[in-house]
């Protein structure tokens, strides 16, 4: 933890604490700080926004009843995390055989993305697409939130070890699907017995 | 490659560390090693760039819009939401609750005419609000509304100063009956007292005239 974690960590926990008294600014703070760290977790789960609200607001109706319970043997955000994971398989489930994954009913922005984002992106999916849904999530807490293998555990309620074996193979699969960089020669081919 | 194990164990090792180094979470002495072998390790080094890449890629916003103002309205509609079951945060139930399961306590045990008629009592909570006082009420009863903010420990010391116990509710509007000691002397003051204290909404006399 940096420093600039633990002072946002320490707003967490004096947010938590009001919610626990039904602070309901309180709440909204906390909602707004995490918005857009959740939406892009749960996208990796799910392609409806529709869908992304509703576990989001699953995992604050849980927050704001457990306030009070939030003992702090985590960080607030390793907390939250874990619970919206938890909505988002658990909301996964419930729609059963409804279209999450990538298809027709994808929400997308229209893109305003200068050239380089969208390629990147572009790249991204390609490889994301050949993941199961833990191992986009390992990738999505290590890559894009930065989470220890400790903090991913907690969150995913599973031993480290289940984590690294996850972004083990996330990571082999990301690089036989991944075009190498554009310039390089693909060295993994060479190199392959 | 399958395994990227297979080059060597150095590369095993960095390429355990590459992605804790992006996040700069791996010791400094780490990272230094890491450097020291990208500079003679090209398979490494574009392994590196290719994780690179991948952190910049997973940390771009999300391609999905989903509106914040929209759901914390719903978020808030559903907190405030006329169910009892979704409207009871801890702060408006859990001493209440406490107290009201103390007060059913009471009334289970208080043996006679008066724990009788309590339970009776609380059998209709819904047809009883404060202006009807259906049943009488013990000599000196009170009437109390304690707000829903006050701590239950605040509740109890206040309670145990005025030497009041509580007898019955909470009601349909949240108030509970009390009766104070055998051998309080004055009433009046008891009642000045409760009205005074912090906390309490409303203390009124319960009409025991027959
Ligand atoms: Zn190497």
């Amino acid at each position: 933890m940096n420093d600039a974690d633990i002072d946002a960590d320490a707003t967490d926990r004096m947010l938590l604490q009001r919610m626990s008294g039904g602070d309901r600014a309180a709440l909204a703070v906390l909602y707004r700080s995490y918005h857009g760290r959740l939406v892009r977790f749960l996208s990796r789960l799910t392609r409806r926004a529709d869908v992304i609200e509703e576990v989001i607001n699953d995992c604050f109706w849980i927050a704001w009843q457990k306030a009070s319970g939030f003992h702090g043997d985590s960080r607030v955000s390793t907390w939250i995390f874990g619970i919206a994971y938890r909505c988002g398989l658990k909301t996964l489930r419930q729609h059963g055989d409804e279209p999450v994954e990538d298809d027709g009913r994808e929400d997308r922005m229209p893109s305003h993305d200068p050239g380089e984002d969208r390629e990147l992106r572009d790249w991204l999916a390609k490889g994301l697409k050949h993941l199961s849904a833990d191992q986009r999530v390992v990738v999505e807490l290590v890559y894009g939130l930065g989470h220890t293998l400790e903090d991913v555990a907690v969150i995913m309620q599973c031993p480290v070890g289940t984590v690294k074996a996850r972004l083990f193979h996330a990571r082999v699969k990301l690089r036989n699907t991944l075009p190498a960089l554009a310039g390089e020669p693909p060295l993994q081919k060479e190199k392959t017995p | 490659m399958k395994f990227p194990m297979d080059v060597g164990k150095d590369c095993a090792r960095a390429w355990e560390i590459m992605p804790w180094t992006l996040q700069g979470s791996a010791p400094q002495a780490q990272d230094e090693w890491l450097t020291r072998h990208l500079v003679e390790c090209e398979s490494c080094r574009t392994e590196f760039a290719q994780q690179q890449r991948l952190r910049r890629a997973v940390a771009l916003p999300p391609d999905i819009a989903v509106d914040a103002d929209a759901g914390l309205r719903h978020l808030l509609a559903r907190i405030d939401a006329p169910d009892i079951q979704e409207t009871s945060p801890r702060s408006r139930t859990s001493w209440t609750m406490r107290a009201l399961v103390a007060a059913v306590l009471v009334q289970a045990l208080g043996i006679g005419v008066l724990g009788a008629r309590l339970w009776s009592e609380s059998q209709h909570p819904a047809y009883r609000t404060l202006s009807q006082p259906s049943l009488p009420a013990p000599q000196g009863a009170i009437h109390v509304v304690p707000d829903e903010a006050m701590k239950l420990a605040d509740w109890n010391a206040l309670l145990h100063s005025l030497r009041l116990r509580v007898v019955g509710g909470p009601n349909d509007v949240g108030a509970y009956t009390v009766v104070p000691a055998a051998d309080t002397a004055a009433p009046d003051d008891t009642l000045r007292k409760l009205r005074a204290a912090h906390g309490i909404r409303l203390a009124e006399p319960v009409a025991t005239a027959p």
